[in-house]
Formats: structure tokens, C-alpha cells, sequence
């Protein structure tokens, strides 16, 4: 009688066990998908996230502040020839423009927001090529001398030629050089190895001096011991502030934002920002000429693409 | 949707923040490569506060101590080279002549076609190349030592072109390489590269008498297929322009049949040359800056502890630790309001002069600051000097802060002399000799010694400071082990040493004196007595007087670390 009674239980406890099984299985099969997950919208999101109070404001305001001690030593090192590498937690993008209005005032300084999707690094250095021959010209009026006036302009010169003339040892003025301010240079427009080959050797000219900040814990992946040793220069400045990633997240989308049309329109616009001037204009008169003919749906956009691709590859075999 | 200017700048890839207000003086002051020769003028002439004071003579400090001691590193390092590249640049023009005596009359009208016109068949289409072992697998130790030898060739009278593995990548192709190859020689930019240009270049300018050097710093890591191409395609080439390749191996002898492919390897004709490892680099850099007192500046114990352990252990390249020191001297100018005193200590070289001048036209209120520093009271203390303090003592102080500097140096470089024939490295008996914790144990055992009480230390104690010292002693000790002819040698090295300092000179020359007394007598006795009881007895004399000859020396050399 009491085996029966044991086999009883151990067979209703084995029928619930396959009954649980079943159950569960049946509910994995279910047809549900992760994208039917009730996100919120990005829009909402973005406001709700501007709206989180920041704690421990003064705090933090008090520890940014105290770095400003250190902007003569960093100051010194950067006059020394080393680039300064900022990192730590928060967002350093305030405390270095800072250290640069109050610190940099006898040079030029050029800021490149590496937060962004696309960055024209040659852009860069003709802008910094352009701000050395200013500084050389304002520095040649107070002692004596002419630079050569037939120069070629910049924007038309190879990149070897500007980082040349960012790199010349025998400009009469030693102690000139432009600097070039850049945040998050790990960031994902300048993650790849073109682009830090590029900001290496710009940052080895003997006229520029960079100063950049890292937040990703793998960044120093980027470099080879060539670039970290002979091009970059690094002087290391731990520097956590703490900030908020305000400026620096604006451009990323959201990974739990509801992928609406609010984030196309946004990705769009991050996309018309990265062109350059020139494009920028095409497509601002695409857009015009397509929103005062809304009957022709897109017919003007497909003939336009077709006459530019043509236009372009008669300009190139040409 | 309205933005903001501010907005639509952090929105910009990039932008002006400011331009430079104006050419800074101070700014002028700071020159990298040439610096001035200036003595330190702070006279209050100028209106400056002392804060801009200082910051104005550390800027004016830091660019002539370092571009000396850079200097100086690169003077070891070009001395370290020496020879091998002097091999090399024999090399190259053996190997010229016999691609000139292998190849016909030139007529520049065929230059241009690659295939070569040959008198004697046997070196067609072979590319003589040189494989530099680097024994170091960081390239970036090597850059210099590359871009040296491409310099030294040229002067040598040969066209060259230092080509990296960068240019060999494959997103480039072939047309990268040569491009850059093409961009060094013909010095122009050239869209679609060809060898025949450096053909026609070659032969219009009539060059025949000096030969093409191509250097690849890093062959490991080019791309293997591109460099096997490249390869082939100069040794086409090789005889109608004679090209010599040269290319540094970090790896082994292996390397080439590694990278290349065996069609590649049979174009090449190779010789083997080495470099010095990176342990003999540090080891003349540690010597020539920080032992020879080029920087002006000692580095403390815990600081050279660092940069041993960064360089074995984890970097294994000079050229951090050429870093590392940079920015000890950055550090040292932004801590210590004195240390523009090293403009004054490094400008000296030999001629000694007085600072008096130069320390009087400080304010009174840097000079002060010197007093306050533990070096210059423990100097007062032992001097019982309770002299006025002004620029004149500080003057004294100084000389005698430097006399003590150069004692300690002649001693340790005697000690690294005689681990020389041990192959102790110089790094390693340095950081010993800077341990705190050491010169007090010697300290305390001097005067244990002394006062005859040696039992007061326990064993472990004993056995503590053994290890602790262990590269020293270990020096010390084998001082008896050594052959009379090297211990004379050794004699002869730390004499010259010891120059300045009379007491440990007299004993070194009187140990010498007595070698040679010794040599003389057995010398003698070997003429007069040649029975073999005698010969068997002067020989058993002449072994113990060298014992004792070794001994004295291990004994001194106990002495001079106390």
C-alpha cells in the first residue's frame, strides 16, 4: 500500500515536472519579438533624460574647478612638446575648453568634436595650416622680416605638403605652433586606423600641439608604440570630473529609444551635418524643389540622381 | 527649429575657438632645437612677479638641458652604431663594384628598359641585400638607428630612401611603396609611379658612380606578398641601377623565408649584420646622461626602480625610457622652484667656473629657498659652517654638492668596470647604488666594523642586506676570480677614474706599483734560477702575491661603496 502511495506521488510529481516543461517550451515558441517591446519614444526619452536632476552639483563644480591649478603645468608640458592626454570619468569637454580660453590665449586653438559620426580630418589641417601662417605673419610684424608672399593657398594643397609646412624646423619664429583640441579622439568617427595614423602625425608636427581627451577603457588599443612613443607624445592627466556625457551622447541614438521616425529625421540630419557645404546645398534645393512639387513623389529626386551620377563620370574621365 | 550658435558648435566636426591674441616674449624664449646661449639673467630689471619669474626661467631651463641631453643620447647612440655601420657602408660599396664590374658599357638611350645588359651572366637579376638584426622586436627603437644609417650612407656618397612598413600596406598596393621610394630620390610627387622613371633619373643626371640604397626598417611586417612583388621588381632593375636593399629583421634568420616567397628569396644575394641589443643601449644611455651628469640632475631611487621595472618587464624599448626622463625633467621644473639651477650645473662641461655671478643676480628670496633644502643644511652641519647666507655661500655649497656627485660617479663607474667581465649591466649597480635603505645598512655596518662589534647583527639581518646588494657584491667578489692581466687592466681603467679624488687614486696607483714590483721580481727570478724545485716554489710565490694583489683590489673596491 505505501509503495503505491510513493509511486503515486513520484508520478504526479514527474507529470507536473513534464507538464511545467511543456508549458514553458510552449510559451518560448510564442510569437513574440524583442521589437514588441513597448519602447518609449526617443523624442520623450531625450526630454525625460534632460529632465534627471544632476546630483551632486557642487561637488563636482568645486572638483573641475580645482584643476585649474594644473593649467600651468599642463601648459608647461604642452610648451615641452608632449601632447595631453585627458582621462577619467565625466565629460571633459568643458574643463579642456576652459584650461584653452584661459591657458592657450598666445596661440591659436582649433577644437574637433570627435563625438560626432564624420570628421574631414584634412579640413582640420588646413584650418590649422591657415592659422599657422597667421600666427607667423602676426609674429613676423613684431620682428623683422617677410614670409614669402607667393604661397599657394592651402585648400588646394596635398596633405603631405600641409603637414610638411605644419612640420618645417626652419621657421624663423621657434616657439609658434597652433593647437588642436580634441574631444573623445577615440570617439566613432576617428576610431579607425586611417584616421589616428593621420591625427599621429599631425600631432608630431613640431607647430601643433594637441590636446585630447579618451573615455573609452580600451583607447590606447588604437596605438602602436611608434605612435604612442615618437608621434603622439602623451603626458597622461587623470582627470575625472564626473560631468555628465551631456553634449557628447546628444549624437548617439539612443540603444532603448522606440526606433521612430523622430530618430530617422535625427539620423538624417546628423548625415546632412557631416557634408560638406557645397553637398549641403544640393540637397537643400532636392528638399525645396521637392516640397513645392509634393504631386510629383520623388520623380524629381530619381531624374535629378541619374544626371548627376552621369554629370559626375563625364567629369571624372574628363 | 531654432539653434543656437552654441548649439550648432557642438554640432560642427570642428571649429576656431580662438585665434593666438599675440606672439608671446616668453613664448620666444622656448626654442626645441637651438637653444640659446644666455646666462640666467633675473635681475629685477624687468618688472615681474616672481611667479612669472619662475615660470620665465623654467622655460628657458628646459629646452637647453634637454636638447643637451638629447644631443648626448644621440651622440651614444650614433657611437654604439658605429661600427656596424661602417660594415655596412663597406658592404654596400663591395657590392656596388661588383654590379659595376658585371655590367657592360652604359648606354643611356636603353636605360630605360628594365632588363639588364650583363657582361658576365652569373649576378643577373640578383639583389644584394643586407639584413640588419635589430635584436629587439619593438621597431620603434629602431626608427632613429634607421633614419642614422640613411643619413651616414649619404654622406658616404650613395642616393637613399628609408621606406616603413607602413608604405607596403596593401590598401596601397605596389604603387604605394614606390611612390614613397620614388618621393625621397627624384624629391617630387608623382601620381603614376614607375621604376622607369628612377631609370631615366638615374642615367640623365649621370649617376653611375654612386649606387641606390632602399632601407625597409621593418620587414616583418610589411605585407609579404607586396614586399615579394617590390623585390622582383627591383632586382629587374638591379643591374641598370644599382639598387642595394637593406632591411631590418627584429625577429631571427628565419624572418625572410617567412615573409617572402621563394621566388622573391632566390632574387636575393644576402649578407647578415647586427645590431647591439637594447640592454646595451640603455646601459651607455644610463652612463652618458645620468652617470655622467649630462642632465644636471640625479634621478632618485624609486624613480630609476620604475624605470628599470617599465623596461624589463613590461616596454623593453629605450625610447620610453628616453620619454620617461623627458618627463622626469618636466616634472622636476614644475615641482622644484630651484631646479634652473641645472642650466648653470649642465652649462659647465669641463671648464669649471665660478656661479657666484650667475647666483647673485637671483632674488634673495630663491637663494633663501635653498637653504631650506635638507642637501644644503646637512652641508652646513658637517661643514660646522654658520656662514652668512648669501649668493657666495650658496656658491660653495654648490661646488661641494658637485664635488660629492662626481666621487660617487668615478666609484660607480670603477664598480661597473669591473662587472664588465661579468656583463653586469650598468642599470642594475646604478639603481644598488641609489637604494636609501642600503647606504644605511653600510652605513650602520661601517660602524659595527668599527667598533669591533660585529655580532650585534643578527644572520637574516646580515643575509638582508646580502641580497639587497646582491649585483654590488656580487661585483666585489669576483674581483679575486680575475687573471692578473685583466685585474692590471681593471687597475689601469679605475685609475684613470679616480683622477680627481687623491686618496682612492694614491691606493690605486700604489696597488698598481706593486703588481709591477711583483712582475719584475718573478721576471728576474725566472732568468736567474732555472731549476724546477725553484720554478715550482716561484710560481706557488707568484700565485699568492696575485691573490693578495686581488684581494687589496676587492677590499678597495669594498671601500669606495662605503
Amino acid at each position: 500500500m505505501d509503495v503505491d502511495e510513493i509511486d503515486e506521488e513520484e508520478f504526479g510529481f514527474s507529470r507536473n515536472y513534464f507538464l511545467a516543461k511543456e508549458l514553458g517550451s510552449s510559451r518560448k515558441k510564442s510569437a513574440r519579438k524583442l521589437s514588441e517591446i513597448d519602447l518609449v519614444d526617443e523624442e520623450e526619452l531625450r526630454q525625460v533624460a534632460a529632465n534627471i536632476e544632476p546630483k551632486h552639483e557642487k561637488e563636482v563644480k568645486h572638483l573641475i574647478s580645482s584643476y585649474e591649478s594644473s593649467y600651468s603645468n599642463w601648459l608647461f608640458a604642452l610648451r615641452c612638446g608632449f601632447a595631453l592626454l585627458m582621462y577619467g570619468f565625466g565629460s571633459k569637454k568643458a574643463l579642456m575648453e576652459d584650461f584653452a580660453t584661459k591657458s592657450l590665449t598666445e596661440y591659436s586653438v582649433v577644437v574637433v568634436n570627435g563625438y560626432l559620426q564624420s570628421i574631414n580630418l584634412k579640413q582640420v589641417v588646413i584650418t590649422l595650416a591657415e592659422l599657422l601662417w597667421d600666427q607667423l605673419k602676426l609674429g613676423r610684424k613684431t620682428t623683422s622680416g617677410s614670409l614669402c608672399k607667393s604661397q599657394q593657398p592651402f585648400n588646394t594643397r596635398s596633405m603631405s605638403d600641409l603637414l610638411t609646412f605644419l612640420d618645417k624646423p626652419d621657421l624663423e619664429v621657434e616657439d609658434c605652433f597652433v593647437c588642436i583640441l580634441v574631444h573623445n579622439i577615440d570617439g566613432p568617427g576617428l576610431r579607425d586606423s586611417d584616421s589616428q595614423q593621420c591625427l599621429a602625425r599631425i600631432a608630431s608636427c613640431s607647430h601643433v600641439r594637441m590636446v585630447a581627451s579618451i573615455d573609452h577603457v580600451n583607447a590606447p588599443l588604437l596605438w602602436d608604440k611608434k605612435m604612442v612613443h615618437t608621434q603622439f607624445d602623451w603626458y597622461w592627466c587623470h582627470v575625472p570630473t564626473f560631468a555628465p556625457y551631456k553634449v557628447e551622447t546628444k549624437f548617439f541614438p539612443f540603444i532603448l529609444a522606440h526606433g521612430g521616425s523622430a530618430q530617422s529625421v535625427k539620423t538624417a540630419s546628423i548625415v546632412l551635418q557631416s557634408l560638406t557645404p557645397n553637398a549641403q546645398n544640393v540637397f537643400k534645393v532636392v528638399a525645396e524643389h521637392q516640397l513645392a512639387h509634393p504631386d510629383e513623389e520623388g520623380k524629381f529626386f530619381h531624374t535629378w540622381v541619374s544626371h548627376f551620377y552621369l554629370h559626375f563620370h563625364v567629369c571624372r574621365r574628363n | 527649429m531654432y539653434v543656437t550658435a552654441f548649439e550648432c558648435l557642438l554640432s560642427q566636426p570642428f571649429f576656431v575657438l580662438h585665434k593666438a591674441s599675440k606672439s608671446s616674449e616668453s613664448s620666444a624664449v622656448m626654442s626645441p632645437g637651438k637653444p640659446r646661449k644666455r646666462r640666467l639673467d633675473s635681475s629685477p630689471k624687468v618688472s615681474l612677479n616672481s611667479e612669472s619669474l619662475k615660470e620665465n626661467l623654467k622655460m628657458e631651463v628646459f629646452p637647453y638641458v634637454w636638447s643637451k641631453i638629447e644631443s648626448n643620447i644621440k651622440d651614444v647612440l650614433r657611437s654604439i652604431n658605429a661600427d656596424v655601420f661602417d660594415e655596412i657602408g663597406r658592404w654596400v660599396r663591395e657590392s656596388f663594384n661588383k654590379i659595376c664590374s658585371c655590367r657592360g658599357p652604359v648606354d643611356p638611350s636603353k636605360s630605360t628598359l628594365p632588363y639588364p645588359f650583363v657582361q658576365n651572366g652569373g649576378l643577373v637579376k640578383k639583389l644584394f641585400t643586407a639584413l640588419v638584426f635589430t635584436k629587439n622586436i619593438e621597431t620603434v627603437d629602431d626608427i632613429l638607428t634607421f633614419s642614422e644609417l640613411g643619413l651616414n650612407l649619404k654622406s658616404h656618397g650613395c642616393y637613399v630612401a628609408n621606406i616603413s612598413s607602413l608604405d607596403f600596406s596593401t590598401k596601397n598596393g605596389i604603387g604605394g611603396c614606390l611612390r614613397a621610394f620614388l618621393r625621397q630620390l627624384l624629391m617630387v610627387d608623382i601620381e603614376a609611379a614607375d621604376v622607369s622613371l628612377l631609370a631615366s633619373w638615374y642615367s640623365d643626371h649621370g649617376k653611375y658612380e654612386k649606387p641606390v640604397v632602399v632601407i625597409i626598417e621593418d620587414m616583418e611586417r610589411c605585407s609579404g606578398a607586396l614586399l615579394s612583388d617590390f623585390i622582383k621588381m627591383l632586382s629587374e632593375w638591379s643591374v641598370k641601377i644599382p639598387i642595394i636593399l637593406i632591411a631590418g629583421v627584429a625577429t631571427s634568420t628565419d624572418a625572410p623565408a617567412n615573409v617572402l616567397t621563394s621566388r622573391a628569396l632566390q632574387y636575393l644575394s644576402t649578407s647578415m649584420f647586427f645590431l647591439k641589443s637594447p640592454a646595451e643601449r640603455m646601459d651607455a644611455i644610463i652612463e652618458a646622461v645620468l652617470v655622467k651628469n649630462c642632465a644636471g640632475f640625479s634621478v632618485g631611487h624609486k624613480v630609476a626602480t620604475f624605470l628599470r621595472n617599465y623596461f624589463l618587464r613590461q616596454d623593453g624599448t629605450v625610447t620610453s625610457f628616453v620619454r620617461a626622463l623627458k618627463m622626469a625633467l618636466v616634472q622636476q621644473l614644475s615641482i622644484e622652484p630651484l631646479s634652473f639651477v641645472l642650466k648653470i650645473l649642465v652649462d659647465e662641461g669641463d671648464n669649471k667656473r665660478s656661479w657666484y655671478e650667475d647666483l647673485a643676480n637671483l632674488p634673495e628670496e630663491v637663494i633663501n629657498h635653498a637653504f631650506e633644502l635638507p642637501s644644503y643644511r646637512t652641508y652646513s652641519v658637517n661643514r660646522n659652517n654658520h656662514a652668512e647666507l648669501n649668493a657666495m655661500s650658496l656658491d660653495h655649497g654648490l661646488s661641494e654638492l658637485q664635488r660629492l656627485q662626481d666621487l660617487w660617479r668615478s666609484r660607480l663607474m670603477c664598480l661597473h668596470e669591473a662587472g664588465r667581465y661579468h656583463k653586469v649591466a650598468l642599470l642594475d649597480l646604478y639603481l644598488e647604488a641609489l637604494d636609501p635603505e642600503l647606504y644605511n645598512s653600510r652605513l650602520s655596518n661601517h660602524g659595527c666594523d668599527n667598533a669591533k662589534d660585529k655580532s650585534l647583527l643578527s644572520d637574516s639581518d646580515k643575509l638582508f642586506r646580502l641580497q639587497k646588494a646582491e649585483v654590488t657584491n656580487q661585483v666585489i667578489r669576483k674581483i679575486r676570480d680575475l687573471p692578473a692581466a685583466k685585474l692590471s687592466q681593471l687597475l689601469k681603467s679605475w685609475e684613470g677614474l679616480t683622477r680627481g679624488t687623491v686618496e682612492v687614486h694614491e691606493k690605486i696607483m700604489e696597488l698598481q706599483s706593486q703588481m709591477v714590483s711583483g712582475d719584475v721580481k718573478s721576471h728576474k727570478a725566472e732568468l736567474t734560477d732555472n731549476s724546477k724545485r725553484h720554478i715550482n716554489r716561484h710560481r706557488l710565490n707568484m700565485e699568492k702575491d696575485a691573490c693578495t694583489s686581488n684581494d687589496k683590489a676587492m677590499t678597495l673596491a669594498g671601500q669606495t661603496i662605503r
